[in-house]
C-alpha cells in the first residue's frame, strides 16, 4: 500500500509579529483517521499555527498543502469550505437561544426547524454527543456547550477538525465522553488536531504528537509509546534550575492558608496548605486557565471563604475579610490584568493610586480624600519605579504595558507590604521593565516580606522563587524547595501527570 | 470616508466643545421646527427666549422655572448615582408618589402639627416612603438578579394605583371635591412662601440643600470615586474593596430617598393633599431621567440641564398663551437636546477624522 496523502500539511511555515517569532519553519502533517496532538507551553506557537490553518492568519513564509495540493487559505470562510472545522477554547454561544437556534445561526440558517433538529439528533447519536436541541444554552454545563460547538463544526462536514484545549473546561467524565466522540470521528476518516497540555489525555487518545517550543518543532512521537517524562522534557526544554542568587534567611511564617476550597461558576480551587515565610519568594507555576484567577481572588479577598481561619495574615485570621481589611493587615496584591482590574483604564494615575489606598488613613479620612497627599504618593511611585507617564493626569490606558505594570507593582511595593501576592508580574512587559520588577520583588523579599508569585513564565519563577508549587486543575500541589525540582517533575506536575508523591 | 479615532487625552475643553456643539444642533433643529409650527416664528423664538421680561412680573415667571427645576434636579441627581454605577432605576415617578404617600402617612401619625418639627418629620417620612419603594427592585435585583429596568418601571404603575386607592379609600377626603383626594394638611405644616405672589417657597430651599449635600458627596468624597470605578470596571471595584452589591443598595437608597423627598415637598407645598394619580403626578420622575443624561450625570450639568429644560417648558406655555404655538414644542426641544447631547458625548472620547489612503505596512523580512 502506498503512503496515504496527508489531509493538511504545512511546509516550513513561518510567522512573526514584530520581533516575536511565533512560528519558524514548521512542518506538520495530519492524516485522515489520525488524532494528532499538538503539544507545547503557553506561547510555543500552537495557536498561531492553527490560526494559519484556519485562514485567520497568513504565513510569512512556507506553504500549505490540502490533500496534497498547494493552497492559499485567505480567510476562515475558505477554510470552512475546504473542510476545516475548528472548535475554539472559548465558546461563542447565545445564552438566551436554544441549542438548535445557536446551531442554525452558525450555518446561516441553511437548514431550519424540524429538519435541523432531526439532523442534529442524527449526528449527535452517530458520534455519541448527547444534546437536547430545544434546551436553552444558559441551562447547559460546559461539557454540553462544547458538544454544541462540536456539532456546529460537524454540520459543515469537515474532513479536519481542530480542537483547541477542549478538555480545559470539562470534568474528567465529560472529557472521557469527548474522547469517545473523537475516536468515532477518526474511525469515520476525519483527521483531528488535539491541542492540550495534559499528557495523560494525549497518551490515551492520540496516535501522533508534534511538540512545539518557542515557535519551532522540537520533536514528534507516537504518544502511546513515549513516556510522559520524555514528552514533558521536550515541551519545556533543558533549563537551569540552579538558584543564581544569594540564599535568603527565611524567617517566621507571615501568611498561611489551610484547607481552602472554593468553587465559582465552573472553577474550583483547592489549597490544602500553604505557608509563606518572611524573606521568601514562593512561586506558583501552572498552565494558563488552571485556576490562577480564582487563587488570586481567594488570597486577595475579592472572593472570601466561609471559614475565617482558613487564611491567616501574620497569625491573624482573615478568611472572611475583603481586600481592604487584608490590606490593613499589611498584605498587598497585584492582579494579572493591568487594565480593568489593577487599574481603571480611563482614570488618571492619581485616581488609580487611590484604588488600592482606600484603607490608607493618610489618604482617606472618613470618606474625605486628601488629594494633596494622594498626588504626592502618585508622584513618589512614578519616581521610585521609573514610570514614564507624561503627566500624572494622563489616563492609565495611555501608558505602555511596561510602564503601567511598573506603576501597579510600585503602588504596592512602596507601602512596604509584609505580604505581597502578585499574579503574572511581568506578563506582556518589555525586558527592561520586567527585570526592574523582578529586582524590586527580590529587594522586598530581602527586607523581610513574604512574596507569592503566580506566573505562567517558568523561567521567571525559576529565577526568583525560593520554593515552588504547581497549580493544576484548581489544585495547588505540594511545595518543594526550588533545588528539589527537576524540569521533568515540573513538566509532569504542570501537565497533570504527577504521580502521588 | 469618516472614521473615529480615540483621543489620547481628554480635557475639560473637549467636553465643553462637544456640549457647545450639542447646543448648536439643538438650536438649529428647534428653529426649523418653530418655522414649521408658527406663522410668526421670529416672534415665537424671541418670546420663548425672553418670556420672563414679557408681560407678567418677571419674578413670577422665573419662580415657575425655579420651582420646576428644583423638583427635576433633586430627582435627577439621585438617579445619577445609580446611572453612574450601571444601576438603572427608572421608577423615580413611583418613588415620588410613594414619597408623597409616606409624607401624608407621617402627617397622619403626627399628633401635633403645630410643632416646629412637624415639617421635617413629614419630609423624612416621605424620604423613607420613596426609599422603601425603591427597595423592591433592589431586593429583586440582588436576590434574584432581576432586571431593574423592568421592575422599577412596572412599580411606577403599582405606585400610582396605590396613590389613587388611598384617595378613594382609606384616606378619602371631601366627597364633594371634583376628584378623589384626601383632606388637606393643616396650614402649619405647609412651607411658607419666600416671595408672595410667586411659586417660590421654603420647600424649594430644602430641595436645593438636599441637592447640594448630595452633590458635595459626589464631588468630594469617596462616593463619587466609588461610582466611577463601578461604572466601567466591576473587577477593579472588587479589587478596591467595594462590594458591588452594596453599590446597588446604595444607588437605590439614594435615588429612592431623593425622589421621595421631592414627592414629600410637592405634597406639602404644592397640593397640600394627596390627589388621585392622574391629577397629581406630573411626570417629574420620568423627565428627571432625561435631565440626568443631559447633565452627563454630573451635579453641575444636572443643575444646568434642569434649569434649561424648565425654562423651555415655562416659555413654551407662555407662547402657547400669547401666540397660540402648541406647547408640545417644549417636548420636541427636550428630545432633540437629549439626542444631541448623547450623540456628541462620544466626541469626548473620540475625534472624527477623514480617512486617507494610507500606505500598506511593509513587512521587513
Amino acid at each position: 500500500m502506498s503512503e496515504p496523502t496527508p489531509l493538511i500539511e504545512t511546509r516550513r511555515v513561518s510567522k512573526r509579529f514584530g520581533d516575536v517569532i511565533a512560528n519558524q519553519a514548521i512542518d506538520l502533517a495530519v492524516y485522515p483517521s489520525q488524532i494528532h496532538a499538538l503539544l507545547g507551553e503557553n506561547g510555543a506557537g500552537k495557536s498561531t499555527l492553527m490560526k494559519i490553518i484556519c485562514g485567520l492568519q497568513q504565513p510569512d513564509e512556507g506553504e500549505l498543502l490540502w490533500q496534497g495540493a498547494a493552497v492559499e487559505i485567505r480567510n476562515p470562510k475558505i477554510a470552512r469550505a475546504m473542510g476545516i472545522g475548528m472548535v475554539h477554547q472559548h465558546f461563542a454561544l447565545f445564552e438566551g437561544l436554544s441549542v438548535a437556534e445557536n446551531i442554525a445561526f452558525s450555518i446561516d440558517g441553511a437548514i431550519q426547524g424540524r429538519a435541523l433538529e432531526k439532523q442534529i439528533l442524527n449526528l449527535a447519536e452517530r458520534f455519541g454527543l448527547a444534546v437536547e436541541p430545544s434546551k436553552l444554552v444558559f441551562e447547559l454545563s460546559a461539557g454540553e456547550r462544547q458538544r454544541i460547538e462540536i456539532l456546529r463544526a460537524l454540520l459543515l462536514t469537515p474532513k479536519l477538525l481542530i480542537l483547541d484545549e477542549p478538555t480545559s473546561v470539562l470534568t474528567p467524565q465529560e472529557a472521557e465522553q469527548l474522547f469517545n466522540t473523537m475516536r468515532k470521528l477518526a474511525a469515520e476518516g476525519h483527521g483531528i488536531v488535539f491541542i492540550s497540555h495534559k499528557l495523560k489525555e494525549v497518551q490515551s487518545v492520540c496516535d501522533a504528537a508534534t511538540i512545539l517550543r518557542a515557535g519551532q518543532v522540537v520533536g514528534s512521537c507516537d504518544p502511546r509509546e513515549s513516556s510522559p517524562e520524555s514528552m514533558a522534557e521536550l515541551m519545556l526544554g533543558s533549563r537551569n534550575i540552579t538558584a543564581q542568587r544569594e540564599q535568603r534567611t527565611v524567617g517566621e511564617t507571615r501568611f498561611e492558608v489551610a484547607g481552602l476550597t472554593l468553587s465559582q461558576a465552573d472553577h474550583t480551587l483547592q489549597v490544602e496548605s500553604l505557608a509563606l515565610a518572611a524573606g521568601e519568594v514562593f512561586g506558583v507555576a501552572g498552565v494558563a486557565g488552571n485556576g490562577q484567577e480564582l487563587l488570586f481572588a481567594a488570597l486577595s479577598g475579592e472572593v472570601t471563604c466561609a471559614d475565617h481561619q482558613c487564611i491567616k495574615i501574620d497569625g491573624i485570621a482573615a478568611g472572611n475579610n475583603g481586600p481592604n481589611l487584608r490590606r490593613q493587615l499589611n498584605a498587598m496584591f497585584v492582579p494579572e490584568e493591568r487594565l480593568g482590574h489593577a487599574a481603571v483604564p480611563f482614570m488618571n494615575l492619581i485616581d488609580n493610586t487611590l484604588l488600592t489606598n482606600i484603607a490608607n488613613v493618610s489618604i482617606n479620612r472618613k470618606g474625605l480624600v486628601n488629594r494633596k497627599r494622594l498626588q504626592e504618593l502618585a508622584a513618589e511611585i512614578t519616581t521610585a519605579f521609573d514610570v514614564k507617564h507624561g503627566g500624572l493626569n494622563r489616563a492609565a490606558k495611555n501608558l505602555s504595558g511596561g510602564n503601567l505594570q511598573k506603576f501597579v507593582v510600585g503602588r504596592e511595593i512602596i507601602k512596604r507590604p509584609g505580604i505581597l501576592i502578585i499574579n503574572q508580574p511581568t506578563w506582556g512587559v518589555d525586558a527592561l521593565s520586567a527585570a526592574k520588577i523582578r529586582q524590586a520583588l527580590l529587594k522586598l523579599a530581602n527586607s523581610g516580606s513574604a512574596i507569592l508569585v503566580i506566573s505562567q513564565d517558568l523561567d521567571e519563577l525559576l529565577e526568583i522563587s525560593d520554593r515552588l508549587a504547581v497549580l493544576h486543575h484548581g489544585r495547588l500541589g505540594r511545595a518543594r524547595d526550588i533545588n528539589d525540582w527537576t524540569i521533568e517533575a515540573l513538566g509532569l506536575a504542570m501537565t497533570g501527570s504527577e504521580q502521588a508523591a | 470616508m469618516l472614521y473615529l479615532e480615540p483621543r489620547r487625552e481628554t480635557t475639560v475643553w473637549t467636553s465643553v466643545r462637544s456640549i457647545m456643539l450639542a447646543l448648536v444642533i439643538t438650536t438649529v433643529i428647534s428653529v426649523l421646527v418653530m418655522l414649521a409650527m408658527s406663522d410668526r416664528p421670529a416672534d415665537a423664538i424671541w418670546q420663548l427666549l425672553t418670556f420672563p421680561w414679557q408681560g407678567r412680573r418677571m419674578e413670577v415667571q422665573l419662580g415657575l422655572v425655579a420651582q420646576q427645576a428644583a423638583y427635576l434636579a433633586t430627582i435627577a441627581i439621585g438617579l445619577s448615582v445609580g446611572f453612574r454605577a450601571n444601576v438603572w432605576n427608572i421608577g423615580a415617578e413611583g418613588q415620588f408618589a410613594l414619597g408623597s404617600v409616606g409624607a401624608y402617612a407621617g402627617y397622619l401619625l403626627l399628633g401635633s402639627p403645630e410643632s416646629l418639627w412637624a415639617l421635617p418629620l413629614i419630609l423624612i417620612a416621605g424620604m423613607i416612603g420613596g426609599c422603601l419603594w425603591a427597595m423592591i427592585p433592589a431586593v429583586l435585583r440582588i436576590k434574584f438578579n432581576t432586571n431593574e429596568l423592568l421592575t422599577s418601571l412596572m412599580l411606577v404603575y403599582v405606585a400610582s394605583h396605590i396613590l389613587t386607592y388611598l384617595c378613594i379609600g382609606p384616606w378619602k377626603g371631601d366627597p364633594k371635591a371634583g376628584q378623589a383626594e384626601t383632606y388637606p394638611l393643616a396650614k402649619s405644616v405647609r412651607p411658607t412662601d419666600l416671595i408672595s405672589g410667586t411659586e417660590l417657597h421654603y420647600g424649594l430651599i430644602i430641595l436645593l440643600v438636599a441637592f447640594l449635600i448630595l452633590a458635595g458627596f459626589l464631588l468630594f468624597t469617596l462616593l463619587g470615586y466609588r461610582l466611577r470605578v463601578a461604572q466601567h470596571t466591576p473587577r477593579a471595584e472588587r479589587f478596591a474593596g467595594f462590594s458591588p452589591n452594596n453599590t446597588i443598595w446604595l444607588s437605590f437608597i439614594v435615588s429612592g430617598a431623593m425622589a421621595g423627598l421631592a414627592g414629600a415637598v410637592y405634597m406639602t407645598a404644592e397640593t397640600g393633599k394627596l390627589i388621585q394619580a392622574e391629577n397629581y403626578l406630573e411626570n417629574f420622575g420620568f423627565a428627571a431621567i432625561v435631565i440626568a443624561f443631559l447633565g452627563r450625570l454630573h451635579p453641575v450639568g444636572i443643575l444646568l440641564a434642569a434649569l434649561m429644560i424648565s425654562y423651555i417648558n415655562v416659555g413654551a406655555s407662555y407662547i402657547q398663551a400669547s401666540l397660540g404655538v402648541d406647547d408640545s414644542i417644549a417636548d420636541l426641544i427636550e428630545v432633540v437636546a437629549l439626542f444631541a447631547f448623547l450623540g456628541t458625548a462620544m466626541l469626548d472620547q473620540y475625534r472624527v477624522r477623514r480617512s486617507v489612503a494610507r500606505p500598506r505596512p511593509v513587512i521587513q523580512p
